[in-house]
C-alpha cells in the first residue's frame, strides 16, 4: 500500500500550528499591545517621584533663617523580618514587646493609606516586601545609639530624613511651621504623599510652592524581588528635583530678635517696615515662641496643644490680626486729608475747646502742626467735623453720609479698612466706617457727625492692625505713598513678586506732608512733647503717640480696663530708613510711656547697630505688663 | 550527474543555513538576556553566552564525526545505540536530582541530559526496526514492537521525572502512522462487535494518531483560550462566554488553512482541500463547545485541579497573591511576548524577559523566546515562527525524497521531535499551551539539547547525502 498521501496531513499540521502561533502573536503584539504594556509597567517599571528639600531662608543680611536639618527614620520590611525577638528589640528602642507589636498592626494598618479614583474609595496597599517607617524623626544621638545593633533585627535599617530647623528661635509668627498633610490636601494635589510637610501658617504657608520645588521623576526597571536594576531607557524620561535657589527676606533677624526681648513679659507688637522698599524688618508678636518646639509630629504632638491653651495665645499673630483702636496716631492722617479736602489749611487753628471733647493742658494749636504736636482732641473734632460734614446738602444728615465716603475712600488708600496683600495669610483688614456701616449700625438717616465724632481721635468704630499701623508710619516717611509691606524680597535670585513692586499712592499730595510731618518731628524733640522717650542722640525722629482706651464687655457691661500704648514713628526724618509701629497692651501708661522708648530702641539697634541708652534699655526689659489679662 | 554523487553536491545547504541561522539568533539572545556587564565578551567562558558558544563548538565537532562515519554503520549498531541511550537513562535514575528530577548526569563540569540522547537512538531503532523486510505495518506485532521501542525509554523517562521529555516521545506515534501503521484492526473488532454492522475500514481507526492528537490539541487549547469570560467596553457589566473566542480562531484558521492548501494543492485537489476544511471545523466546534460547556458544568473542585495542571488556575482575588498562582511563569511569559508590540523594544532592552529582573523565569531556557519577542516584536516572532516552520518542511521535504525506508523513518523521526519542541516552546510563552518545560530546538541554552539536536540534524544530512548510495 501506498501512504505517500500522508505527508500532507503532518504537512497540514505544521503549516496550520504556523498559522495558529502567527495570528496569535499578531493578537499579542498588534493588536492587543497596549494591554500588555501596561501589564509589563505594573510589573517591571516603577515611578520614583524624587523630592528636593524646601527652599533654605536667609535674612536680609545672608543670615540663615530657616534650613534643614538631617534626622532619621527607623524603616522596617517585613517581609526581611526573620527571628523577630520583639522584647529585644523593644528593649533597644524604649518600648515594651505590646508596644512594638502593636505599632506593626499600626503600619499595617495605616501606611499606604490612598484614595483610588477608580473605586472612590480609601484603601491601603500596604506590602510585605515595601519600607515603612516604624520610628520617625529620630535625632543624630539616638540613631547613634540604635545603630550599632540594627544587625540584629533584619528587616529594619535607618533612613536619613529631613526637617526645618530655625537657627535664631525668633519670628516664630513670620515663619510658620509645617505639618504633615491632611488626606483632603493629598488628594487635591498630586505633589503631596502621605507623610509629606506642608506649610501650616507663616510664610511657610503663604510661599508653600515655590519653599517645595520641583519634584524630579524617576522610572527605573525593578526585578520580581522589587531591586532596581537600573534606569529605564537611560533615563529618558527623567525629570530632575530642582530645589529652590534660596529665599531671601527683607526681615533683620538681629532686630527681630531684639524686638523679642524688649516684648518679653508683655503683650503686643512691633512691627518695622523700610520705607523705601516696603520690606519687613520686624514683625514681632508677643507673647511669642521657639519655632523650633513645631518642628516634626513629635515636637508637634507635644507643643501644639499646650500653644493652643496658653491663654496669652502665642500662635496668635497680634501684628496681622490684632484689630486695634489707633487713637492718637490717627491724627495726622485726618490732618493730611483735611488739607487734601481743602477744608483746613496748614494755617488753620483752632481753639482748644475741652468742653466738646476732653484734652490735656496745652496752648491752643494755631496751625496743623502744632495740633499734631499737641495732639489736640478739640482740634480733630473741629477738623474731621469739617471732613465729614461739608455743607453740600442741606440736611446734615445727608451730608455726613456723603462726607464718610470721601472721609474712608482717603483711608482706603492709605491701606486701612482693607486687607493689604502682604505675602502672609492671617491678615484682618482692620475697620473703617462707611456710611453702608452706620446705616446698618444705627439706620439709614438716623446718624450725622455728631454721633460719630470718636472716629476724629482714632477711637469709636475705627480699628487698625499694628502692620496697617506701621505702613502708615511707612507712607509718612515717603510723604504720601507706599510700597505693600512684604517679607520676601527676592525669590530664587530674582525680584519680589510683582505686586511688592508697584507704589501705591495715596489720595494726599506730597505738598501736604511737611507740616504734620514738623508735628511729629516736635512730638519727639520740642519740650514738652508727648514723645520725648522716643530721642535717640544724633537722630532726628519723627513719632506720633497714641492711648488708647480700652473696654472690654464683662457679664454685659463695659468695664474700663487699662490703656494700651502706641507709638508710630520714622527715622530719620530725611531719607527714613525705617518707620516703626509699637502696640503695648493694658499698659495703663500712655503712648509715650511704654511704645515710644521701644520704638526708639528698635531704631537705634537696627540705624546704630548697638544700643547705647542702657537705662532706657533695662527698663523696658525689667517691665512686667499687663501679661494677666 | 557527476555531481550529484558527491557528498558536497548532496549535501542540503538549506538545512544547513536553517541550522546555523538558528544558532546564530540563539547566541545572539541568550547573549542579551543573561548579560553580565562585569564579563562583557560573548566569549566569557563564565557566563551562559560563553558556554553557549562552546557548546556549539562541541556540537559541531561531534556533527563532523557523525558525517565522517558511514552511514551504514548507524544502521548495522542501531541496537547497541539504542541499548546505550536506555543504560544511561537507567544510570541517570540513581544520581542525585537536581530540582527534584534524576534528569542529569554530570560529567566533568558539565552535566548531560540522557532523555535528549535517548531520542536519536529511539529514532534510529525505530526506523531499523521500520524498515526490515519482514515488517508489515498493519500487522498486530508490528505496533506493538515499535510501541515497546517508543514505550520502554518513555517509562524510564517518567521515572526521573521529565514531563516534558515524555510528551516529546509520543512525536514517534505520527512516524509511525505515515508508515502506514493503523490502529483500523482494534476499532474494526469494537465497531463490527455491534450486531448487524459490517465495516472494511473506518476513518477513525485509519487516522486514529492525527486525531487523537487533534483532539487533545483542541482540548487543551479550549479550556486554556475560553478559560476567561470576553468583556467588551461597549457592553460594560455584561460578561460572554469565551468560547466565542474559540470559534473565531477555529473560523479564522480554516479559512487560512482553506486559502493555503489550494495554493499549495494541485488544482484536482482543491475539492478535497474544500472537504477537509469543512470538516475539519464543523467537527472541531463540536468538539471543543462539548469540552468547554463539558469542562464549566464540572464542580468547582475538579475545575480547580484541571485549572491548576493546565497552568490557568488564577485564586479569586483576597484569597493569595498571583505571584504564588500557577499562572505566574505563563502570565509573565506572556506580558514580555505582547509588551514587545509590533517593533519589539529593542535588542538588549528587554526588562520584563531578561535574568536582570527575574520576572519571567528560565528565560533563557525554556521561554528564551519571550525576550525574543519582547526585543524583536512582531516582526522577530513571525520570523521565528515562519523560519521554524519551514525547518519543518525542508525535513519532510528531505524525508520525501529518500529511497530508503529507513532513511524516511528517521528524518520523519527528527521532523516531529523538533515539531513537538517547537510547537510546545513558544506555545507556553504565547499561552496555548500549559506549561511543559522542554527548550526550543538550537535555541534556548543548554549543551544537552545543542548536542542532542545537532548530532539528529547532522545524521540527517549524513543519510540526505548519501540517500543515492543506498537501493532500496
Amino acid at each position: 500500500m501506498n501512504f505517500d498521501t500522508r505527508k500532507y496531513v503532518i504537512i497540514s499540521f505544521f503549516v496550520i500550528t504556523g498559522l495558529m502561533y502567527g495570528i496569535k502573536l499578531f493578537y499579542m503584539q498588534v493588536v492587543d499591545t497596549e494591554t500588555w504594556k501596561l501589564e509589563a509597567q505594573r510589573i517591571a517599571e516603577r515611578r520614583i517621584e524624587v523630592t528636593p528639600p524646601r527652599a533654605v531662608v536667609f535674612d536680609r543680611n545672608g543670615n540663615k533663617v530657616i534650613e534643614n536639618k538631617t534626622y532619621y527614620n527607623l524603616m522596617m520590611i517585613e517581609e526581611e523580618m526573620v527571628d523577630f525577638d520583639t522584647v529585644a528589640f523593644g528593649k533597644l528602642i524604649g518600648m515594651t514587646k505590646d508596644e512594638v507589636l502593636a505599632r506593626i498592626e499600626e503600619i499595617k494598618e495605616g501606611e499606604g493609606r490612598y484614595f483610588n479614583p477608580h473605586t472612590k474609595e480609601y484603601q491601603t496597599n500596604y506590602q510585605r516586601i515595601r519600607p515603612y517607617p516604624f520610628l520617625k524623626e529620630l535625632t543624630a544621638d539616638e540613631i547613634a545609639r540604635i545603630a550599632p545593633q540594627l544587625d540584629n533585627f533584619k528587616g529594619f535599617y535607618e533612613e536619613v530624613t529631613s526637617m526645618r530647623n530655625y537657627p535664631y528661635k525668633s519670628g516664630a509668627n513670620i515663619l510658620g511651621y509645617l505639618a504633615e498633610v491632611t488626606q483632603p490636601e493629598i488628594d487635591k494635589d498630586p505633589f503631596y504623599k502621605p507623610a509629606y510637610k506642608i506649610g501650616r501658617a507663616g510664610i511657610e504657608r503663604f510661599y508653600e510652592k515655590e519653599f517645595r520645588g520641583k519634584k524630579g521623576v524617576k522610572y527605573i526597571v525593578t526585578s520580581a524581588r522589587q531591586n532596581t536594576v537600573g534606569s529605564f531607557e537611560d533615563g529618558k524620561y527623567d525629570t530632575t528635583a530642582v530645589q529652590s535657589k534660596g529665599i531671601v527676606l527683607g526681615l533683620d533677624i538681629d532686630l527681630q530678635a531684639y524686638g523679642e526681648k524688649l516684648m518679653q513679659n508683655k503683650k503686643g507688637c512691633i512691627v518695622a517696615i523700610e520705607p523705601a522698599t516696603g520690606e519687613i524688618l520686624t514683625m514681632v508678636s508677643a507673647p511669642t515662641y521657639d519655632p523650633n518646639l513645631l518642628v516634626g509630629r513629635k515636637n508637634i504632638n507635644e507643643h501644639y496643644p499646650k500653644l493652643v491653651e496658653d491663654e496669652n495665645k502665642p500662635l496668635f499673630p497680634r501684628p496681622l490680626a490684632s484689630e486695634y483702636m489707633p487713637g492718637s496716631t490717627f491724627k495726622p492722617i485726618q490732618a493730611l486729608i483735611g488739607m487734601q479736602e481743602g477744608v483746613v489749611q496748614a494755617n488753620t487753628g483752632f481753639p482748644c475747646n475741652k468742653s466738646v471733647v476732653g484734652c490735656h493742658n496745652h496752648p491752643h494749636p494755631g496751625s496743623v502742626t502744632q495740633a499734631v504736636q499737641y495732639s489736640c482732641n478739640p482740634y480733630f473734632y473741629a477738623l474731621t467735623r469739617r471732613i465729614i460734614q461739608q455743607g453740600k446738602h442741606k440736611s446734615s444728615f445727608k451730608d455726613s453720609e456723603v462726607g464718610i465716603d470721601i472721609w474712608a475712600e482717603y483711608m482706603h488708600s492709605f491701606g486701612l479698612g482693607r486687607k493689604l496683600e502682604t505675602d502672609i495669610t492671617g491678615l484682618r483688614a482692620g475697620n473703617i466706617p462707611d456710611s453702608k456701616y452706620y446705616d446698618h449700625w444705627r439706620g439709614k438717616g438716623q446718624w450725622k457727625f455728631s454721633a460719630i465724632q470718636s472716629i476724629s481721635i482714632g477711637q469709636g468704630e475705627v480699628q487698625l492692625t499694628p502692620l496697617q499701623m506701621a505702613n502708615v508710619a511707612a507712607i509718612m516717611a515717603n510723604r504720601g505713598w507706599f510700597y505693600t509691606p512684604h517679607f520676601v524680597k527676592s525669590i530664587d535670585g530674582g525680584g519680589p513678586r510683582k505686586e511688592y513692586t508697584v507704589k501705591n499712592r495715596t489720595m494726599v499730595d506730597e505738598k501736604h506732608f511737611p507740616p504734620v510731618v514738623e508735628g511729629m518731628r516736635r512730638c519727639v524733640h520740642e519740650p514738652g512733647g508727648t514723645a520725648s522717650r522716643a530721642r535717640i542722640p544724633g537722630i532726628v525722629t519723627c513719632g506720633k503717640t497714641g492711648t488708647v482706651e480700652n473696654f472690654k464687655l464683662v457679664n454685659g457691661r463695659l468695664i474700663k480696663k487699662p490703656n494700651h500704648s502706641v507709638f508710630i514713628a520714622f527715622a530719620p526724618m530725611d531719607n527714613p530708613k525705617i518707620a516703626i509701629a509699637v502696640f503695648v497692651e493694658n499698659t495703663g501708661g500712655g503712648g509715650g510711656t511704654w511704645a515710644a522708648p521701644i520704638a526708639s530702641l528698635v531704631i537705634e539697634k537696627y540705624l546704630n547697630g548697638e544700643v547705647k541708652s542702657v537705662e532706657k534699655e533695662k527698663r523696658i526689659l525689667d517691665a512686667k505688663l499687663s501679661l494677666w489679662e | 550527474m557527476r555531481k550529484n554523487d558527491s557528498i558536497a553536491g548532496n549535501f542540503d545547504w538549506i538545512l544547513f543555513g536553517i541550522y546555523i541561522l538558528l544558532i546564530v539568533f540563539g547566541i545572539s539572545t541568550i547573549y542579551s538576556v543573561t548579560y553580565n556587564p562585569e564579563h562583557p565578551s560573548i566569549f566569557s567562558f563564565s557566563e551562559m553566552y560563553g558556554r553557549q558558544i562552546f557548546f556549539v563548538g562541541v556540537s559541531l565537532f561531534l556533527g563532523l564525526l557523525v558525517f565522517l562515519i558511514d552511514s551504514d554503520i548507524y544502521r548495522k549498531f542501531s541496537i547497541p545505540i539504542y541499548l546505550f541511550t536506555l543504560s544511561l537513562l537507567i544510570i541517570v535514575l540513581f544520581t542525585e536530582p537536581i530540582n527534584g528530577a534524576h534528569s542529569w548526569l554530570g560529567l566533568g563540569a558539565f552535566g548531560i541530559q540522557p532523555g535528549e540522547f535517548a531520542k536519536i537512538g529511539t529514532a534510529i531503532l525505530l526506523a531499523n526496526y521500520m524498515s526490515s523486510f519482514n515488517v508489515k505495518q498493519q500487522n498486530g506485532q508490528t505496533v506493538i514492537v515499535s510501541l515497546a521501542i517508543i514505550a520502554i525509554p518513555m517509562l524510564l523517562i517518567m521515572f526521573q521525572p521529565d514531563a516534558g521529555t515524555f510528551v516529546v516521545f509520543t512525536a514517534f506515534f505520527f512516524v509511525m502512522y505515515r508508515e502506514g501503521l493503523t490502529f483500523d484492526p482494534i476499532v474494526l473488532r469494537i465497531v463490527n462487535a455491534i450486531p448487524g454492522v459490517r465495516f472494511k475500514s473506518t476513518w477513525l481507526g485509519t487516522h486514529f494518531i492525527p486525531i487523537l492528537f487533534v483532539v487533545v490539541f483542541l482540548l487543551v487549547i479550549t479550556l486554556i483560550i475560553s478559560h476567561k469570560p470576553i468583556l467588551l467596553d461597549a457592553y460594560p457589566g455584561e460578561e460572554f462566554s469565551g468560547y466565542w473566542r474559540m470559534f473565531l480562531a477555529l473560523f479564522v484558521t480554516s479559512i487560512l488553512g482553506y486559502l493555503i492548501m489550494r495554493s499549495i494543492f494541485a488544482k484536482r485537489d482543491a475539492r478535497r482541500a474544500l472537504v477537509i476544511v469543512i470538516l475539519f471545523f464543523s467537527t472541531s466546534t463540536v468538539i471543543t463547545s462539548a469540552v468547554h460547556f463539558g469542562f464549566e458544568s464540572l464542580p468547582a473542585h475538579q475545575k480547580t485541579r484541571i485549572e491548576l495542571w493546565l497552568g490557568i488556575y488564577e485564586p479569586e482575588e483576597g484569597t493569595g497573591k498571583v505571584e504564588d498562582g500557577a499562572d505566574y511563569n505563563r502570565s509573565r511569559a506572556m506580558t514580555a511576548v505582547g509588551s514587545g508590540g509590533f517593533a519589539g523594544k529593542g535588542y538588549r532592552e528587554a526588562n520584563v524577559a531578561t535574568t536582570k529582573t527575574e520576572h519571567v523565569p528560565e528565560c533563557e531556557t525554556d521561554f528564551i523566546f519571550s525576550p525574543w519577542a519582547e526585543e524583536r516584536g512582531f516582526v522577530g516572532s513571525i520570523f521565528l515562527v515562519v523560519l521554524y516552520t519551514f525547518l519543518l518542511l525542508r525535513v519532510i521535504t528531505i524525508a520525501e525524497r529518500q529511497r530508503s525506508k529507513y532513511n524516511r523513518v528517521y528524518a520523519y523521526s527528527v521532523a516531529m521531535i523538533l515539531f513537538y519542541h517547537f510547537a510546545i516552546n513558544i506555545g507556553m510563552n504565547i499561552g496555548l499551551v500549559p506549561i511543559i518545560g522542554i527548550p526550543l530546538p538550537l535555541f534556548s541554552y543548554g549543551g544537552s539539547s545543542m548536542m542532542a539536536f545537532s548530532v539528529m540534524i547532522f545524521l540527517l544530512l549524513k543519510l540526505d547525502s548519501q540517500r543515492k548510495d543506498v537501493l532500496n
